[in-house]
């Protein structure tokens, strides 16, 4: 009781809230003054129960909760330990409970009735050196796992570095950067056809990517060491080892090619083939066997594609001498006598060597085909433009503009008519072939003849089904006197000449007729360049004709003419051109007045004597001078007489 | 496509339309045509629903097709007042007036047509068409191009002189009154005198002649449905411009 231990016990102090302010600003109740609580406790006291024994039994209580001092508040007034009721009862609780801990203390301290005994604990037995050892051992054992894995990418890197044979996946990759390939279940597959193209062959040409069944032990390792150090060009042999291994279909493997040739009575004439080797950039150095593989298989897809559908036409085709289709071969007639032969080589035995140059290799025919093809493929995945949102997609855009513009029958049957591979190409080997013709037949004239000379300009543009050639006449020297000009169009199966006077002439395909045309212009050439040479040296053109008429019937029309006088009058010259197979110039004089002039009783005056005398023939080909015109200036030259 | 012209024929009485083409066909085949085919002309009108409060006639819009060129459809509004907008499309537009049933009703008693045998006679190409309405025979409709011309100026008297030698009937030497002279307003606002015969020729101008004679063939009936009786003589000489009747003894001279 003497170690009392003084609690204080207070209220919070903390007001009533009287009012909010519209500004937020609470006004607390103030807290009630001593006089006002006073009031407060006195308006509790309960008249009724006030005796001595309520007083006595609340002093008792207040005495036995004042071990553990109260409030000076709690004991001046007996009333208000009913609002502290509970605190004093927790008081009370804990007072007992420390007066019970007090004395079970003081007894315990007495160990008569009560001792105290402490608890047993474990001992820390374990010695340091023990913890060390258990400690190293975990982190040894952390070590020897992050040692493991560092060994093994170190491994891995120097892996690497060192061999050339590829990763599969490395492999794989470069697979699919250059080619599709899907996962379907556990295989790899992969397409080569050209569907994404457009094209719609039937042949599927899915390929098969696997891994390489061979490890990589020492010999394949040396080997690869020994050929990349020899950095050979062994063809198929230096990559050897690839990680994956790509299966193509069987009739897929091997090597193909399309030949084209134009034959004349069994004599070559000039070949094409057609290769999808050899385009593109070069890349089998860097990756593997399979891309030469893929490729070589992606060609004969592409080629046998190209022959089925030239083959399908060529049955189809109402020719006028039918296409023959034998095994792999097709036979087409151009012309007379010239046939093209486009056949299909297909070696399955792997050969790297390529096939035998062949003379006149024609890569046009070769690049037409290829593109021919891609066309049709083009065709078959855009449709061209305008693609309206009312009307359907797939007309030309001059199909569509037919409508609007009131397009006739005849110009939507014309629409209506196309042309297919095989006719394309043989319209092309037409061509070609009288292109070529055409060349020939001028270059020999202009070999041939050299009195006029025979200049022919080629377009250097033009189509595959038509070129045009211009060809001058001139004779050299004369240049600015006269020139014959016309124009050649070489189509597929004719010519057609324009003159420069406005004659326009279709020809066939014999050379003969193009010849005769040529030899017939230069006819007239001399004729005409004669006249303007003529009015040059004063001499009057008394007459001349294009087509005489006279003479033996020759094939190649007739003569021309043309009749001269000198400035003076006193001579004449006639000149006659023929041109059966060559060109026969016959030029003939006369002078007047008549040399033989005899009077006679018939015609008696000597001035008949003017009329002029026989016309006597030249020695043409004596005469001095490079050409004709030069013989003819010289002659005119000679016969002008300076007489005033 | 060159210059064509359009020829009623007149029909005498006595003979059926089928009979006098029938006679033509004949005729031309002896002049050495050769037929080729049958040909179509047919136009189709609507008309406006809301009326106009005013009084004027409604908008009309003919709709017409020509088999020689398949793939068009020739439309022409005509706003009453004789402004006519003409217009070449794809044949897609049949299936745009169909939509435009609520702005337009389509008066199915006024589709015309004139159809029947085509002819080739060197540079010309001549059609004998029956013009019927609803199965109504109404005459005969001469069509005549030349294909090497495509102005009216250079060649109407060459392709009057073949009108006339297997048709049998004398043409006036004046322009068809499509092709007369008209007076039109230009852009600056003044008053020009248009000869028609001099332009360019257009697949249009066919089908707007074929919709003029179909339009006076559609006004002969509602003439002859208001005439009564007889003096039709003077009567429909609306619908056959330059056609001159000549009596049969005298053919393009004077009287006797």
């Amino acid at each position: 009781m003497s170690n009392s231990v003084n609690i204080s016990v207070e209220t919070t102090c903390e007001n009533q809230i009287r009012e909010i302010g519209y500004d937020g600003t609470e006004l607390y109740q103030p807290p009630p003054t001593l006089s006002e609580s006073l009031a407060k406790c006195a308006a509790r006291i309960d008249f009724s129960k006030t005796s001595l024994d309520d007083l006595k039994r609340e002093e008792k209580s207040a005495a036995a909760a004042a071990g553990d001092e109260d409030n000076k508040d709690a004991t001046q007034f007996q009333e208000s330990l009913w609002p502290w009721d509970a605190v004093r009862n927790k008081l009370k609780d804990a007072l007992t409970e420390i007066c019970v801990l007090s004395d079970v203390i003081s007894i315990a301290k007495d160990k008569r009735y009560l001792v105290l005994d402490p608890l047993l604990e474990e001992g820390d037995d374990t010695k340091p050196i023990v913890q060390v050892y258990s400690r190293k051992k975990a982190i040894s054992q952390a070590a020897q796992v992050l040692l493991g894995g560092a060994e093994r990418l170190r491994n891995a890197h120097s892996e690497q570095r060192s061999r050339n044979v590829s990763d599969f996946h490395i492999e794989l990759l470069r697979l699919r950067q250059n080619w599709r390939l899907k996962k379907v279940s556990n295989a790899i597959i992969g397409d080569l056809s050209y569907r994404t193209a457009g094209s719609k062959f039937g042949m599927s040409g899915t390929f098969e990517v696997t891994k390489a069944e061979e490890a990589l032990d020492d010999d394949t390792v040396s080997t690869s060491s020994s050929s990349s150090t020899a950095s050979g060009n062994n063809g198929m042999q230096l990559k050897a080892s690839s990680a994956l291994r790509v299966i193509v279909p069987a009739e897929l493997q091997g090597v193909a090619y399309i030949k084209v040739i134009t034959q004349k009575d069994q004599e070559d004439l000039c070949t094409a083939q057609v290769n999808l080797m050899g385009h593109g950039p070069n890349i089998t150095a860097q990756v593997g066997v399979w891309q030469k593989t893929l490729e070589f298989a992606q060609n004969v897809l592409f080629c046998k594609e190209l022959f089925a559908q030239l083959a399908r036409e060529a049955i189809q085709l109402q020719a006028p001498i039918p296409h023959v289709v034998i095994g792999n071969q097709i036979r087409a007639t151009l012309l007379p006598n010239i046939q093209l032969i486009i056949s299909l080589c297909h070696s399955t035995t792997f050969d790297s060597s390529l096939p035998a140059p062949i003379n006149d290799h024609d890569h046009v025919l070769e690049h037409s085909l290829h593109q021919l093809l891609r066309e049709v493929h083009y065709k078959n995945s855009h449709h061209p433009f305008p693609h309206p949102a009312s009307a359907p997609l797939g007309p030309t855009k001059k199909r569509m503009l037919a409508g609007p513009m009131a397009a006739d029958r005849e110009t939507l049957l014309d629409m209506t008519k196309t042309q297919t591979i095989l006719e394309q190409i043989i319209a092309q080997a037409q061509h070609i072939f009288m292109r070529k013709r055409t060349q020939y037949v001028l270059d020999t004239l202009a070999r041939d003849v050299k009195d006029p000379q025979i200049v022919s300009h080629w377009n250097a543009m033009n189509s595959p089904t038509m070129s045009c050639v211009k060809i001058n006449i001139v004779t050299h020297g004369y240049d600015a006197i006269g020139r014959t000009s016309l124009v050649i169009h070489v189509k597929e199966r004719s010519l057609k000449c324009i003159c420069r006077d406005g004659r326009v002439m279709r020809l066939s395909y014999e050379p003969q007729e193009l010849r005769d045309l040529i030899l017939c212009q230069i006819n007239s050439h001399q004729i005409s360049c004669l006249i303007s040479l003529a009015r040059c040296m004063a001499w009057t053109v008394l007459s001349n004709s294009n087509h005489l008429g006279i003479g033996k019937v020759e094939p190649l029309g007739n003569a021309s003419s043309c009749l001269l006088a000198s400035p003076n009058s006193d001579r004449m010259i006639a000149v006659q051109i023929r041109c059966d197979p060559q060109i026969d110039v016959k030029v003939y004089i006369a002078r007047s007045p008549r040399q033989d002039f005899f009077p006679s009783p018939l015609v008696p005056e000597k001035l008949w004597e003017n009329l002029g005398g026989n016309f006597k023939e030249v020695r043409f080909d004596k005469i001095e001078g490079k050409s004709f015109l030069n013989k003819m200036e010289f002659l005119m030259a000679s016969l002008t007489s300076n007489s005033a | 496509m060159g210059v064509t012209v359009l020829q009623p024929y007149p029909l005498p009485e006595g003979k059926s339309g089928a009979h006098i083409i029938d006679q033509l066909g004949k005729r031309l085949l002896a002049l050495g045509a050769t037929h080729s085919g049958q040909f179509l002309v047919d136009c189709e009108t609507f008309i406006s629903t809301p009326q106009p409060h005013n009084g004027a006639p409604g908008r009309a819009v003919h709709v017409l097709h020509n088999s020689e060129y398949p793939a068009s459809t020739f439309s022409i509004i005509d706003n009453g007042t004789g402004k006519q907008v003409s217009l070449v499309a794809d044949n897609i537009f049949d299936l745009l007036m169909l939509k435009m049933t609520n702005t337009f009703t389509s008066k199915k008693q006024t589709k015309i047509e004139s159809r029947g045998a085509r002819f080739e006679y060197g540079d010309f190409v001549i059609k004998l068409g029956s013009v019927t309405m609803m199965e109504h025979f109404k005459g005969i409709l001469i069509e005549i191009e030349y294909k090497s011309c495509v102005i009216l100026a250079y060649c109407w008297e060459m392709i009057r002189e073949v009108l006339q030698g297997f048709l049998g009937i004398g043409v006036a030497k004046e322009f068809p009154s499509y092709f007369a002279t008209q007076t039109i307003m230009t852009a600056m606002g003044q008053q020009q005198l248009h000869a028609k015969h001099n332009d360019i020729y257009e697949p249009m101008d066919t089908v707007k002649q074929y919709l003029e004679q179909f339009t006076n063939y559609r006004k002969h009936v509602a003439l002859h449905g208001g005439m009564v009786s007889g003096g039709g003589q003077g009567g429909p000489t609306v619908g056959q411009p330059g056609v001159h009747i000549p009596p049969s003894s005298m053919v393009g001279m004077g009287r006797p």
